[in-house]
């Protein structure tokens, strides 16, 4: 246990004197500052330049089908793209035309009937979605003109046609809308510190084994403790480095608060609820010690370093395919699909799978309890064969050694 | 105090690589601890440290377990290396503390040893901007630093010029003058002869020769008789098959009755003009040639 103090003091001290720590966190604090005094910068250089701003609007072209209905037809075009600058137009088709590849208009729209039109334009983007609206103002064009045929006066039309629709949406359990944005931070935060510092785990393993410092170390120390003192120091710097980062930036955000406005995402990115920092602490810790053990295990069987990246890829391949399932639910809305479910029992895959359906999701207590429970039990169990293989692993040398060689050294043992 | 290894068994898989190893070594004396390559001294220094539980057999201090709370033990391994990118006097006082020491009484005593080996000017610098040789007297105060009961020091000579090498044998000899169990393992034979009393060779993880070194020269069969003369020629054809030539040109005359040795001496130096006559006395590096080269055989 003394033993471990020491390493863990000694490794730390290693994190803290590294200037690509040092410098990655202090960039990523800048970083975050920028961003966040970004609103009260800008308004600096804001002056009275908000007037006019029509002027830059895209103008967009429209060639009515009955130019007697030009005001109208101008009139609910100019309500349906308040992006562009509707203009009418009597013009023959290749003049609109020539317009378009002159960069003079954006796009048009020539109506061949009250419910036909040919949209132009330049570049059709991939979120081109002018045609969509156009057909649904023709529509609503139709609609009108038929029942003022039918007698009704232009007014009582507009009314039915423009009747509002009061709603309010409230969600019982979580709303997905607000808290994607931190759920996705938290699972990237999470997803970025456990592949960077595993990875360090088991360089830095590998790098005592192939410098040959483990031949004294050995003899020195408790391999147990060596495992154990490595992969809590970079649990912990990693943690450190977290909190260094969010904590700027959320004292940033109190400092810049009425700059933001009502902006949703940063407002729900700051409005965490505590419970569920309470679970990111833990399933962060979990998961990173997790992976940080089996890190350093397979650290210990490398005996150069250019054996590390091969060696690694199992666990980093494991690694990424727990956080492609949890990004693809959370795209896909539906964080309770049987797959997630799955997930945040098994192991490897809870700390960002169960993490995630808590965040977006409601799930029962007693299933976060299973969870959290077959987590600890299994980082546990890691651990301890984790220590064995890295008692076996650091004084091999040679190629590195297959899984079953390993275990069967160890089940020797 | 007396350490003691007895009957080792050890093997790695369906290797075994030690068999039976029993040897001594006492507190105030060196030991040497010879073998070729792969004869399995690392494995059994290493058991000796607890790196890992031998198979059977016992690691014994003065008769009793060894205590491995109580023992210390400061090694010097063969494959050198420590960290390359940190602070010398960071990773001294590490390795001292590991080992037990406060941090306190470990700046102290790596202040010291950095002193007692003049490298003190490198102390708040990196390893790796230190030339082979002195890197190895940095690694040497991790052997040393925390002042343990046995020194285990794994071809200490190696790389070293010749003044450094003076100075680690002064370091070795004032070592075994506190009385300390100082363990040598090398293959450099003329360092063993200087400073060990007795030694034991493995060979394929059996020991093969063990016991003090003067003991085993004064055993060694007395059957020879070194010449030096202006004849050779005259002699080497007297004696036929039983006399060979040395590359330092002196003759090596093996007796074919060893109690004849008296009267053999006595018509050689009559007959001939011989310089110089005396009983061939084994070198150690022969003793080990003898003793380790069976392996070839076996293997």
């Amino acid at each position: 246990m003394k033993q471990f103090g020491k390493i863990l003091k000694f490794e730390l001290k290693y994190f803290f004197k590294n200037k690509v720590f040092v410098g990655v966190t202090v960039f990523l604090v800048l970083l975050i500052a920028a961003v966040m005094f970004f609103p009260r910068i800008a308004t600096l250089f804001r002056s009275d330049d908000t007037a006019d701003v029509t002027d830059d609007l895209p103008v967009m072209l429209v060639k009515a089908h009955d130019p007697s209905q030009n005001e109208m037809v101008r009139q609910t075009f100019a309500a349906a793209f308040t992006d562009h600058d509707v203009q009418m137009t009597n013009e023959e088709l290749t003049v609109i035309q020539d317009a378009i590849t002159a960069g003079e208009a954006e796009c048009a729209f020539v109506m061949t009937s009250s419910t036909a039109y040919t949209y132009y334009v330049e570049n059709l983007s991939m979120y081109d979605m002018n045609a969509e609206t156009a057909s649904t103002v023709l529509q609503q064009l139709y609609q009108m003109n038929a029942m003022i045929h039918g007698g009704m006066s232009a007014e009582q039309a507009a009314d039915v046609m423009n009747i509002q629709i009061t709603s309010d949406v409230q969600s019982l359990g979580k709303n997905q809308m607000e808290n994607f944005f931190y759920t996705y931070i938290m699972i990237f935060a999470l997803y970025m510190v456990i592949l960077l510092y595993g990875q360090m785990v088991a360089t830095n393993v590998a790098t005592e084994k192939s410098s040959r410092a483990m031949e004294v170390l050995i003899t020195s120390a408790d391999p147990t403790s060596m495992m154990f003192g490595k992969v809590i120091a970079s649990c912990l710097a990693g943690f450190i480095q977290l909190v260094t980062v969010f904590g700027s930036a959320l004292i940033f955000y109190h400092l810049n608060r009425s700059y933001w406005g009502d902006n949703i995402i940063i407002d729900s990115i700051f409005n965490i609820p505590p419970t569920l920092l309470l679970y990111m602490l833990v399933f962060f810790l979990l998961g990173f010690l997790i992976y940080a053990f089996m890190f350093g295990a397979v650290g210990s069987t490398a005996s150069k370093l250019e054996d590390i990246n091969t060696s690694v890829m199992p666990i980093t391949m494991l690694f990424i395919i727990a956080f492609v399932v949890v990004m693809t639910s959370m795209s896909s809305g539906n964080v309770d699909n049987t797959l997630m479910t799955v997930c945040s029992y098994i192991p490897f895959t809870s700390p960002m799978s169960m993490f995630t359906r808590i965040a977006m999701s409601t799930v029962p207590w007693y299933e976060i309890a299973i969870s959290i429970a077959v987590l600890i039990a299994s980082t546990v169990g890691i651990g301890v064969l984790s220590a064995k293989i890295y008692r076996v692993g650091v004084l091999m040398y040679g190629t590195p050694p297959k899984i079953t060689t390993i275990l069967k050294t160890v089940w020797k043992a | 105090m007396i350490l003691e290894l007895k009957n080792i068994e050890k093997s790695f898989g369906e290797k075994k690589v030690l068999t039976g190893v029993s040897f001594k070594a006492e507190s105030g004396k060196a030991f040497g601890l010879l073998g070729r390559n792969g004869a399995g001294k690392t494995t059994a220094i290493r058991i000796l440290m607890n790196v890992f539980p031998a198979n059977s057999g016992d690691v014994l201090v003065d008769g009793q377990p060894i205590d491995y709370n109580k023992v210390g033990f400061g090694y010097l391994p063969e494959e050198r290396g420590l960290y390359p990118k940190k602070l010398i006097i960071d990773q001294l006082t590490y390795f001292a503390e590991l080992k037990g020491m406060s941090r306190k009484s470990a700046v102290k005593s790596v202040d010291y040893w950095l002193g007692r080996l003049g490298m003190t000017e490198y102390r708040n610098k990196r390893l790796d901007t230190l030339s082979k040789g002195n890197q190895q007297k940095i690694q040497l105060i991790t052997a040393l630093a925390h002042d343990p009961n046995v020194v285990i020091l794994d071809e200490p000579f190696s790389g070293l010029d010749p003044v450094n090498a003076m100075l680690l044998k002064d370091v070795v000899k004032e070592q075994i003058a506190k009385g300390k169990i100082v363990l040598f393992s090398s293959h450099q034979m003329s360092y063993i002869e200087e400073f060990c009393d007795s030694i034991a060779i493995l060979n394929n993880g059996v020991v093969a020769l063990h016991g003090d070194l003067h003991d085993i020269k004064r055993d060694y069969p007395r059957d020879r008789l070194v010449v030096r003369t202006e004849t050779p020629d005259a002699i080497a054809a007297d004696f036929g098959d039983a006399c060979t030539v040395t590359e330092g040109g002196d003759l090596i005359i093996r007796l074919s009755d060893p109690s004849q040795k008296k009267a053999v001496m006595a018509r050689l130096v009559e007959t001939y003009d011989i310089d110089e006559i005396k009983v061939y006395e084994p070198s150690l590096n022969d003793i080990f040639v003898e003793y380790a080269s069976n392996a070839t055989k076996e293997d």
